[in-house]
C-alpha cells in the first residue's frame, strides 16, 4: 500500500512538471498553428540558463527561474519575428521542417558552447525531504510541482482576463477579425511564440533540478510534450494539466508493474489511441 | 533534341551510375551506397508525403521493420538474404494496412504526430523482444561485396522512381494528388480515399523496408535505437522537400545535393557540420519552399525576384 502511495505521489509530481513542459507547445500550436519541433531545445536552453545563473551568478535556482524565462522569451521573440513569421502561411510540413532546422541549430550551438557533459542544478537543499502519510517527498520535487501548477493556472487566468491574453485567444479564433479589431499580428505572433518558449524555458529550469541536463535532452521531451498536448487538448491550459498528470501517473505505474523499459510504449501507445478515438483530446471540445 | 532530352537523360544517368563501381574508389562506392539508400527512402516518402500530402513521420517504422525483418530471418532462422528482404517487405505491408487504416483517418498535424508516436512505440517494443536481440541488437553474417550492395541500392532506387513516374501519369496517381489538394472534394468525385491512401502508404512502406534490408546486411549490425531513428525520417522529408516534393526527380536531386554537402562539410569542418545542416534547412525552407525542381523551372524567368516572391507569398 505504501509503495502504491509513493508511486502515485511520484507520478503526480512528475506530471506537474510534464504539464508545464507541454503548456508552451499547446499554446503555440493552438494559436499559431505551428507544431514547434524546437520546443525541447527551449526546455534545454532554459535548463542551462538556470544552471549558469545558479553556478555563475549564485542566484537560488527558484529565483533564477524568472530570469531564465526572460532570456528564453527574448530568444523566442526574435525567432518568431524574424524567421517563423516569414513562413507562417506556407504548407504544413514547411513549418515542421523549419522548426526542426531551428532545433538542430540550437542543439549544436548548445553542444559547442556548453559541451556535451551532464550537468545538474544542485541547490544545498537538494537532498532534504519530508514524510507525507508514509511516503517520502523531496522538497525540490514539491516546489517544482507547486511552481509548475502556479504558472499553468496563471497562464489560464492571463489568457482569460488580461487584454493581451484576450488578443491572443481572439487571434487563435479568427486572425482576420482580430486584425480588424486592431491586433497587430506580427507582434502578437512573436509574443505568443515567445511566451511558449519562456514556459518551456521555465520547465527546463525545473527539470534541471530533478534530473540531469545535456544538449540532447530536447528531442524526447518534445515528443512527450506532444503526447500531453494531444491528450489534454489544445484549447485550455487546464486540460494540459490533466494530460500532464495522466502521463506522469501512467509512466510511474508502468515502470513499477510492467517494467521501466515499457514506459514509452505506454505513453506513446496512449497517444496513438487518443488520436484515433478522440483527436481533440480527452477534455477538448469536439470539432 | 530538347524534347527528347527528358527521355534520354535519366537512362543515361542510370547507366553511368551502374558502371561507377568499376572505376571509383571504395570510399566513393560507400558514399554511393548510403546516398542511394537515402535517395530511395526520400523517394518512398515522396509517395505518401509528396503525392498524397500526408506528412508521414512513421516511415522510419517501415525502415526499422525492413531492417529487423531481414536481420531476424537471417540470424535467428538462418534464411538467405533475399528471403529476409521479402519478410521485411511483407511486415511493412501488414503494418501499413493494419495501422494505416485507423491512422490515415487523421489529417494534417495529427497524422504527423500519430505516426511519430508509432515510431516511438515500435522502437520500444522491439528493444523488449528477445528474438530481435533486445537492446543489444543482432549481428548479421559478414558479406564483403560493396559492389553488390551498390547495384542493389541503385536497382531499388530505379524501381521506386519508376513507380513514382507511373504515379505522375496514371489514374491512381491523379487520385492521390486529388486527395492532397482537397480530400473531401476527391471523395465527392468518387475517389475511394481510404483505399488510395492505404495503398500509397503500403507502397511507400515496401520500398522503405527493402532499403532497410539492404542497409542491415551492408552494415551487418542492427539495434533498435538506430533502426527506428526519427531523425532519419526527418532526413527523408528534408531531402524530398529540398528537392521538390510531389515531383519525380526532386527527392533524388535533394538527396544527392544534401548528402554531398554534408559529406564535404563533415570532412572540412566536422564540428560545425551539424550546425550548418540546420541552417541550410532553415534558409532553404524560407527562400525556396517548393524545392530545387521549382527553382530550376522558374529562376530563369524571375531571377532574384524568385526568392523574394516566395517570402512574400508565405509571410504573415
Amino acid at each position: 500500500m505504501d509503495l502504491i502511495w509513493q508511486i502515485f505521489l511520484n507520478g503526480i509530481f512528475l506530471g506537474g512538471l510534464y504539464a508545464l513542459m507541454a503548456l508552451g507547445l499547446a499554446l503555440v500550436w493552438g494559436v499559431l498553428n505551428i507544431v514547434n519541433l524546437a520546443h525541447g531545445a527551449f526546455i534545454m536552453l532554459g535548463a542551462y540558463a538556470c544552471y549558469y545563473l545558479y553556478t555563475g551568478g549564485h542566484i537560488d535556482p527558484f529565483l533564477a527561474l524568472p530570469l531564465a524565462m526572460l532570456i528564453i522569451f527574448a530568444l523566442g521573440y526574435l525567432i518568431q519575428r524574424f524567421v517563423l513569421n516569414l513562413i507562417v502561411r506556407s504548407a504544413m510540413f514547411t513549418t515542421l521542417l523549419i522548426t526542426f532546422g531551428i532545433d538542430v541549430v540550437l542543439t549544436y550551438m548548445a553542444q559547442i558552447i556548453f559541451t556535451a557533459d551532464f550537468k545538474t542544478i544542485n541547490p544545498p537543499y537538494a537532498g532534504s525531504n519530508f514524510q507525507l502519510f508514509g511516503a517520502t517527498v523531496p522538497y525540490v520535487q514539491m516546489f517544482t510541482f507547486v511552481v509548475a501548477l502556479a504558472v499553468t493556472v496563471g497562464l489560464s487566468v492571463f489568457l482569460r482576463r488580461a487584454r493581451l491574453g484576450r488578443a491572443i485567444r481572439a487571434t487563435a479564433q479568427n486572425l482576420t477579425a482580430a486584425r480588424l479589431y486592431g491586433v497587430n499580428p506580427r507582434t502578437l505572433y512573436a509574443i505568443t511564440f515567445a511566451l511558449g518558449a519562456a514556459l518551456a524555458g521555465g520547465a527546463g529550469g525545473l527539470y534541471g533540478m530533478v534530473s540531469q541536463i545535456n544538449p540532447y535532452i530536447g528531442a524526447p521531451l518534445t515528443a512527450k510534450s506532444f503526447a500531453i498536448a494531444i491528450i489534454g487538448g489544445l484549447d485550455n491550459p487546464l486540460g494540459v494539466i490533466v494530460g500532464g498528470l495522466f502521463l506522469g501517473l501512467v509512466e510511474s505505474f508502468t515502470a513499477l508493474y510492467i517494467g521501466p523499459t515499457y514506459t514509452s510504449v505506454a505513453s506513446f501507445g496512449i497517444l496513438v489511441l487518443v488520436l484515433i478515438i478522440r483527436p481533440t483530446g480527452i477534455l477538448g471540445r469536439t470539432a | 533534341m530538347r524534347k527528347a532530352l527528358p527521355w534520354i537523360l535519366p537512362p543515361l544517368v542510370v547507366v553511368i551510375l551502374a558502371a561507377l563501381p568499376w572505376f571509383a574508389s571504395p570510399t566513393i562506392i560507400q558514399f554511393g551506397i548510403s546516398t542511394l539508400i537515402l535517395a530511395t527512402l526520400s523517394q518512398s516518402w515522396n509517395i505518401i508525403g509528396g503525392y498524397t500530402g500526408y506528412a508521414s513521420f512513421g516511415n522510419s517504422v517501415f525502415y526499422g521493420l525492413g531492417i529487423y525483418g531481414t536481420a531476424v530471418a537471417m540470424v535467428q532462422f538462418g534464411l538467405p538474404f533475399w528471403v529476409g528482404m521479402l519478410v521485411g517487405g511483407l511486415l511493412s505491408v501488414v503494418f501499413a494496412v493494419l495501422l494505416g487504416l485507423p491512422v490515415l483517418r487523421l489529417r494534417g498535424h495529427y497524422f504527423a504526430i500519430a505516426t511519430l508516436a508509432l515510431a516511438q512505440v515500435m522502437s520500444a517494443i522491439v528493444s523488449n523482444v528477445q528474438v530481435a536481440g533486445g537492446n543489444q541488437g543482432l549481428v548479421l553474417p559478414l558479406f564483403r561485396g560493396d559492389k553488390m550492395f551498390y547495384e542493389l541500392a541503385l536497382g531499388l532506387l530505379v524501381l521506386a522512381t519508376l513507380t513514382v513516374f507511373w504515379l505522375s501519369r496514371s489514374r491512381f496517381g491523379f487520385g492521390l494528388i486529388s486527395i492532397r489538394e482537397d480530400e473531401d472534394a476527391a471523395a465527392v468525385m468518387g475517389v475511394n480515399t481510404t483505399y488510395y491512401k492505404v495503398i500509397a502508404f503500403a507502397l511507400s512502406g515496401v520500398f522503405t523496408a527493402l532499403a532497410g534490408g539492404i542497409h542491415a546486411y551492408w552494415i551487418t549490425f542492427v539495434e533498435p535505437e538506430s533502426a527506428f531513428d526519427i531523425t532519419l525520417n526527418v532526413k527523408m522529408i528534408i531531402m524530398a522537400v529540398f528537392g521538390g516534393p510531389g515531383s519525380v526527380f526532386g527527392p533524388i536531386v535533394g538527396a544527392f545535393v544534401l548528402q554531398s554537402v554534408s559529406e564535404i562539410l563533415a570532412t572540412k569542418i566536422s564540428s560545425l557540420a551539424g550546425l550548418f545542416f540546420g541552417l541550410v534547412i532553415v534558409v532553404a525552407v524560407v527562400f525556396m519552399p517548393k524545392g530545387l525542381i521549382d527553382l530550376r523551372k522558374r529562376i530563369g524567368r524571375l531571377g532574384w525576384r524568385y526568392f523574394t516572391r516566395n517570402v512574400k507569398e508565405n509571410r504573415l
